[in-house]
């Protein structure tokens, strides 16, 4: 069942790849048929996506060691694909503009096929790793990363479609909200994601803060997306500004996600050696 | 604003500063760059380390600036005061007008109605359709208050008007959490305790290397490990029992992940290993060998005058093919001598060894200990409090909002009623828009809209 549960991951990632293409097709050539077509794939792979999920949690249980399956990289990367999927499914069933599928479905892409390139057997869990919170912190932080990825792509949507020149327009208000409204999830979800963590931490080491590398980037992240939140009342701060800080806050996402493991953990051996 | 009034006195001139969302907007971005530095120098390490890795000059910037310690440094903790008066103030200052804007009288409200937004005709007097206009203004705004305006008479209501509370919530809850993180910082402390199955201990070491009384003893009455069928190990449990006055008062177990609580003070599962009890050695010397057990952490006195201690010892050493065993540094005085330093190993084995005499190790007694964490932390409420309030308080100033709407009824002539519709609210103006035409949809004009 685990290969079984693989076998379906590899067909994923092609899928997410067919509806990305579709979905640029969509946005560069205005057409309808695309558009369909790229929904179609994306709830595809979405539900499939879901199965293959459900499949390796099965198969934990029947190796005698089963867990939920968000306890890796390789696993953390198929849920932020799929988080990823589910949030922007729900946006495409709010405002039908499909177009913002070609931003973000991609990262969906790269998701599953950077997951590919890992090692993706299933591994009994460390004994600090067996915890509730755990499983709550882990969903809570990819839907959060996800909402932040959306509110990305909607930014690279906003430079790239060129809403900049003329940011009263309704299509350019619509954008500004939608990055706002996705920072707002992800802002809620990130913080009850370093919230379920250091409950975690705390049984688990007896210290809900430590600031270790990984946690002090979460905060960073939270702290550029709790200026972002400010900036609104600040006048001159929408549009275009808000489309960069997107991207911005995103970045420290993505250090906080893969930078800090790759990057630090040379100079921080305890970043790594915790669990 | 200070554009407008120049000769504002410097009091006031702070407190509009303190008070400004510029402020916040800039220390937490600070706030954030900050940070990085303490991710990219390591934390919390000796002198030595940061010389070898910066150099002297590097180490003596570092310590200067207290960048080995950075989130604990007076500059970076006075930014968070920063951050906190910030909040206080900006706080108080909008307080007032918050409260000014909920205490409004709702007549009164009435008599200002905004600039309608809707308007259709109705059949009817206006002195008939008002009941029914009521009744659904109260049914999907609130309870209503009227007024007069000439012939016509203008209904308002409003709802969400303790959304505005969201964001104190949200900005009290930093607050608590900060004092949360002072009050465990000044009142809390942190160490560990090794218990040896079947002992007790009354005293942990801090953190800082210092002994502290418990104030009770725990005895380690139990230490397991269980294993995956892969070898790997799936959960380690320590059975203690707390002892309090010389009596047994509760008993717990524990393992990594539910920690135990006894008096306030927590006791976590976080290592285990061997403890050296004692060691027999023989002593070779001339090819002829003395056995002698050797005490652990102690001056063993031998038959002769001689003496030795164990130094230093290691359970299992792996040197490829030469050797894999026990290793023990043996510190050894004859009578009449210097003491000198002999490594030990298992009989039979081919290390060059220096001088006439040898140790080798017969047996290791050893006895496993449970390491476990502990803390108090009287601040940890506050975090968990201040955590609630600032996730509930997102959910309230993110997704309520405050809602006004005003109803105007007049005659529109042969006996007809014209109905005008206005709206106002502190955010989601989408969210206004769709109520609004809901209300003229209920009410029997406006064209029907998708809801
Ligand atoms: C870590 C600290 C802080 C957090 C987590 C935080 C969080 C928030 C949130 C969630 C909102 C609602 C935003 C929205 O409705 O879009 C908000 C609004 C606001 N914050 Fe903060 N804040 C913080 C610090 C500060 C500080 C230091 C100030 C001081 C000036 C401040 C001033 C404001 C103001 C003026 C608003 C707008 C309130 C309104 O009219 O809706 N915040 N804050």
């Amino acid at each position: 069942m685990e290969a079984l549960s693989n076998q379906i991951l590899v067909a994923v990632t092609f899928t997410f790849m067919a509806a990305s293409v579709l979905y640029l097709c969509h946005w560069a050539f205005k057409s309808k048929v695309f558009g369909w077509a790229a929904s179609g794939v994306t709830w595809a792979a979405f539900a499939v996506l879901t199965l293959a999920i459900i499949l390796r949690w099965v198969a934990s249980h029947q190796m005698g060691i089963g867990h939920a399956p968000f306890s890796n990289l390789f696993e953390s990367l198929v849920f932020f694909a799929w988080t990823i999927a589910v949030i922007y499914l729900i946006i495409e069933l709010v405002t039908w503009m499909r177009a913002i599928g070609a931003f973000t479905i991609p990262l969906a892409f790269l998701a599953m096929l950077y997951a590919l390139s890992l090692d993706p057997a299933i591994k009994p869990l460390l004994p600090a790793l067996k915890s509730n919170w755990l499983i709550a912190h882990v969903i809570t932080c990819f839907l959060g990363y996800a909402g932040f990825a959306i509110s990305a792509a909607l930014g690279a949507m906003y430079l790239a479609t060129g809403q900049a020149k003329d940011p009263a327009s309704p299509r350019a208000l619509v954008l500004d909200n939608l990055i706002y409204q996705t920072v707002v999830v992800g802002f809620i979800l990130l913080t009850a994601g370093i919230v379920t963590g250091s409950i975690w931490a705390n049984s688990a080491w007896g210290t809900y803060w430590s600031w270790d590398p990984k946690e002090t980037w979460s905060l960073i992240t939270w702290l550029v997306y709790a200026s972002l939140l400010h900036s609104r009342f600040m006048r001159g701060w929408q549009g275009k500004r808000m489309a960069v800080f997107s991207l911005v806050g995103f970045g420290c996402v993505l250090f906080t996600y893969f930078g800090v493991n790759l990057l630090l953990s040379g100079l921080h051996s305890y970043a790594t050696g915790k669990s | 604003m200070s554009q407008d009034q120049p000769r504002k006195p410097p009091l006031e001139k702070i407190w509009d500063f303190f008070a400004s969302v510029k402020l916040s907007f800039f220390l937490l971005l600070l706030l954030a760059v900050l940070s990085i530095a303490g991710t990219l120098i390591p934390q919390k390490e000796g002198a030595a380390a940061y010389v070898r890795a910066y150099g002297e000059a590097g180490w003596r910037f570092i310590s200067a600036l207290g960048l080995q310690d950075l989130y604990h440094a007076p500059w970076f903790v006075l930014i968070m005061a920063l951050l906190a008066a910030n909040l206080v103030i900006c706080s108080l200052n909008r307080l007032s007008l918050t409260l000014r804007i909920l205490g409004k009288d709702p007549a009164q409200e009435a008599g200002a109605m905004r600039k309608a937004k809707d308007s259709f005709n109705l059949s009817g007097e206006p002195g008939t359709n008002l009941d029914r206009a009521r009744r659904v203004l109260e049914r999907l705004v609130g309870p209503s208050a009227q007024a007069k305006d000439q012939e016509r008479t203008v209904l308002f209501a409003q709802r969400g008007g303790w959304s505005r509370f969201g964001v104190y919530v949200v900005h009290t809850s930093v607050l608590v959490i900060m004092a949360g993180a002072l009050v465990g910082n000044f009142w809390g402390y942190a160490g560990f305790v090794n218990i040896p199955v079947g002992q007790s201990v009354d005293h942990m070491t801090l953190d800082n290397g210092q002994p502290r009384p418990l104030g009770f003893s725990v005895r380690l009455d139990k230490f397991d490990i269980s294993y995956y069928p892969n070898g790997m190990p799936s959960e380690y449990r320590s059975e203690v029992t707390f002892i309090d006055g010389g009596k047994e008062t509760q008993k717990s177990s524990l393992i990594v992940n539910d920690p135990a609580e006894y008096q306030g003070i927590d006791f976590y599962q976080s290592s285990y290993g061997n403890d050296l009890k004692a060691m027999e050695v023989d002593l070779v010397r001339d090819g002829k060998k003395q056995r002698l057990t050797l005490k652990a952490r102690a001056i063993n006195q031998l038959p002769g005058g001689a003496k030795a201690a164990i130094q230093g010892w290691r359970e299992r050493v792996e040197m490829g093919a030469m050797y894999n065993g026990p290793v023990a540094r043996i510190l050894y005085q004859e009578a009449q001598g210097e003491p000198q330093a002999y490594t030990a190993f298992t009989p039979g084995v081919k290390m060059p060894q220096p001088g006439p005499i040898k140790f080798e190790i017969v047996k290791l007694q050893t006895e496993p200990y449970s390491g476990l964490q502990v803390k108090y932390d009287p601040g940890v409420w506050f975090i968990w409090v201040g955590c609630t309030m600032m996730v509930a308080g997102f959910f309230i100033a993110f997704y309520f909002s405050h809602r006004k709407v005003w109803l105007r009824l007049g005659p529109a002539g042969q006996g007809r009623t014209r109905v005008e519709i206005a709206g106002a609210t502190n955010k989601n103006r989408l969210g206004l828009t769709r109520l609004l035409s809901r209300l003229a949809h209920e009410l029997g004009g406006g064209p029907k809209k998708a809801e």
